[in-house]
């Protein structure tokens, strides 16, 4: 009998009462204007949300967010402002070093003020390792709650080899519970709404 | 006759301001939780839900098991299979050998920890590299967490900053967080580029997708999995839920449980192998099947691992995490450790003074308190119970049974009153230590009763 099998059987012999699954149907809390409450959980995780205006170019946002960055990494064609398309790179470990990436969303969540990153990119590295993130999301593309969430990526059946819900920068409190930003992964978050 | 736990809490609370630190530390973070779970009106719903879902899944779990390895396997992971701590160290000291491996990095892991997995593959001369700030600190101190979510909670920042001086060279004095953990963030962006596997636990593992989920704050968990060519998750096997559905319950409840957050700063799928990487999955019993048989405590097995109900225990806060003698301490230890042996950890049963406020937080619904009662019947059988207490408890039964000796007895109390301190307050008397007893009245309710005396 091999390993699995041994486990499985013993799993089965001590397995005593069945229990029904619950219907996972529920009312959950939801928000008028997800829009401004989302920038505002946001901003309580440690990041920041930015709308553009009509008539600016994502470009002159992230320049005025970064006016000293040399390295900027996005393999999105709408970002002139990248110095390098980081799917070219032979190894992730040419990513270090890079001062801001570009990378776009797929939505938004409100309560935690996280967005869902599938990568869509060639090393999952480029959302940890830049010193910036920024993050392009459609302001439309906003959902209440974690819940919505992955009933939204459930019923989509999704396909990611990777996927992260990225909720602001970096951070930990493991010294005396004193909060630090910029633990390991990026330093600063900033979510772009656009149309 | 005193348990370890009280022998080693006494020594704890010895040092007065850290005690009131460390309690007042983890009751701010009860307090956080409180607020973020009011701030939810679905919160007793989520829990409920969250309770039910173990259950099933728990009472499913060879099926859903077989269900994830297949999805998991059809993603191009390797899944193995371990049934306790030794074979779960040799599957992963095999993949190191395999791949010439010197160097693993890793995030945090209670089920590593459980399976004294570090210890055994430095003995054989590996470098593990734990990333987590809090962890990294232990590792270079050679410490143990004393809390499962906020390991290094024990210790002060000039300790950390002291230490820090010695294995980075930080500035001479410099104990501010912000440098230290910056100093830290530094030297791992070497060691996560340069290692050469990456392990993680997972928080959750969904039967339906094949996917393990990992949650942290710091991003080390998906730092560390970025580089190396192997990425090995290990998990226990109750980890598993039946969909992504159920993973939008348990991710609402198990940061705003842990630490009073709305989420982790990142909540981490891995599905498929990325760029060649090898993807290996370990599904561990190592007891856990056992639980499941045991009818007054399988829902232990419920447990998400938040840390919350040591947070909130009033014993857990007064006397830290080293005064237990299992590696999970707080009202989940004591269990966890009766579980895994109770002649071993009985002495941790004293733990408790039975509020329950730990079943109440629980975002799954252990039944904490209650379990830990329980426990407590078994004692005496297990040859554990405490002499004095046992003779003390023959002594009010026989008194109990004869109410003319009793209530003679009950009109001498008062007497008490008079005695001289030290015949009240010396070692035998553990109700006197650390405390003021209270006075005997001068005549008792049944007597009152009798002259009628008790008002309505």
């Amino acid at each position: 009998m091999s390993q699995k099998e041994e486990l499985l059987n013993r799993i089965r012999k001590h397995t005593l009462q069945t229990f029904e699954m619950p219907d996972l149907q529920m009312e959950t809390l939801t928000y008028a204007d997800k829009l401004q409450s989302f920038q505002e959980v946001l901003k309580q995780m440690g990041g920041e949300a930015v709308v553009l205006q009509p008539g600016e170019e994502i470009d002159q946002v992230i320049r005025r967010l970064h006016p000293d960055a040399q390295r900027i990494a996005s393999n999105l064609p709408q970002i002139r402002c990248a110095t390098f398309n980081p799917d070219e790179v032979a190894d992730p470990r040419e990513l270090d070093g890079t001062d801001v990436a570009i990378v776009q969303a797929e939505f938004g969540v409100v309560e935690n003020g996280a967005v869902w990153l599938p990568a869509r990119v060639k090393y999952k590295a480029l959302y940890f390792i830049p010193t910036a993130l920024v993050i392009l999301l459609q302001k439309e593309e906003i959902v209440s709650n974690m819940y919505e969430a992955y009933r939204r990526l459930a019923a989509q059946q999704s396909d990611y080899a990777y996927g992260v819900f990225m909720s602001g920068p970096s951070k930990t409190a493991d010294i005396e519970q004193a909060l630090v930003f910029g633990a390991h992964g990026p330093m600063r978050v900033t979510v772009i709404l656009t149309d | 006759m005193s348990t370890k736990h009280a022998e080693t809490a006494t020594r704890f609370l010895a040092d007065r301001a850290e005690e009131k630190w460390h309690d007042e530390t983890l009751w701010m973070v009860r307090a956080k939780r409180d607020k973020m779970s009011r701030s939810l009106p679905e919160w007793e719903e989520l829990r409920e839900k969250a309770s039910q879902i173990k259950l099933y899944s728990n009472s499913h779990l060879a099926d859903l098991l077989e269900e994830f390895e297949r999805h998991a396997t059809a993603n191009g992971a390797i899944v193995h299979w371990a049934k306790d701590a030794e074979e779960h160290n040799a599957i992963v000291e095999q993949i190191l050998q395999q791949h010439q491996a010197k160097v693993m990095i890793k995030s945090k892991s209670m089920l590593t920890e459980e399976c004294g997995m570090n210890a055994y593959l430095m003995e054989k001369g590996y470098d593990i590299i734990e990333s987590d700030l809090g962890e990294r600190i232990l590792q270079w101190m050679h410490k143990h967490p004393s809390h499962i979510v906020m390991p290094a909670i024990h210790i002060k920042r000039q300790e950390v900053g002291r230490m820090m001086e010695q294995v980075l060279g930080t500035e001479k004095g410099n104990a501010d967080p912000t440098y230290l953990t910056h100093a830290v963030r530094k030297d791992m962006r070497q060691k996560f580029l340069t290692a050469d596997v990456a392990m993680t636990g997972a928080n959750f593992a969904v039967a339906s997708t094949g996917e393990i989920v990992v949650c942290t704050n710091e991003g080390n968990a998906d730092m560390g999995t970025s580089f190396p060519k192997v990425h090995i998750a290990t998990m226990g096997m109750e980890k598993i839920v039946p969909n992504q559905e159920s993973l939008g319950i348990f991710v609402r409840l198990l940061a705003r449980s842990g630490t009073g957050q709305p989420s982790t700063a990142y909540t981490a799928h891995y599905r498929k192998p990325m760029n060649g990487q090898e993807f290996h999955i370990i599904i561990v019993d190592h007891g856990r099947s056992d639980i499941l048989g045991n009818p007054e405590h399988f829902r232990t097995l419920n447990c998400i691992r938040c840390g919350q109900c040591m947070n909130t225990c009033p014993v857990y806060r007064r006397s830290g995490g080293y005064s237990y003698t299992y590696f999970i301490p707080g009202p989940i230890g004591i269990n966890l450790g009766m579980l895994r042996d109770p002649k071993q950890y009985a002495d941790n049963l004293s733990a408790c003074s039975l509020c329950l406020s730990c079943s109440n937080v629980c975002p799954a619904k252990v039944d904490l308190g209650e379990q830990i009662y329980r426990w407590r019947q078994q004692l005496d059988s297990l040859g554990k119970a405490n002499p004095t207490k046992k003779l003390m408890s023959q002594g009010m039964k026989y008194l109990m049974e004869r109410p003319p000796l009793f209530n003679t007895a009950l009109k001498l109390a008062p007497v008490v009153n008079h005695l001289p301190r030290p015949l009240i307050y010396h070692a035998l008397n553990a109700w006197g230590q650390g405390r003021e007893m209270p006075r005997f009245a001068k005549q008792s309710f049944n007597e009152m009763w009798k002259k009628n005396q008790v008002q309505k």
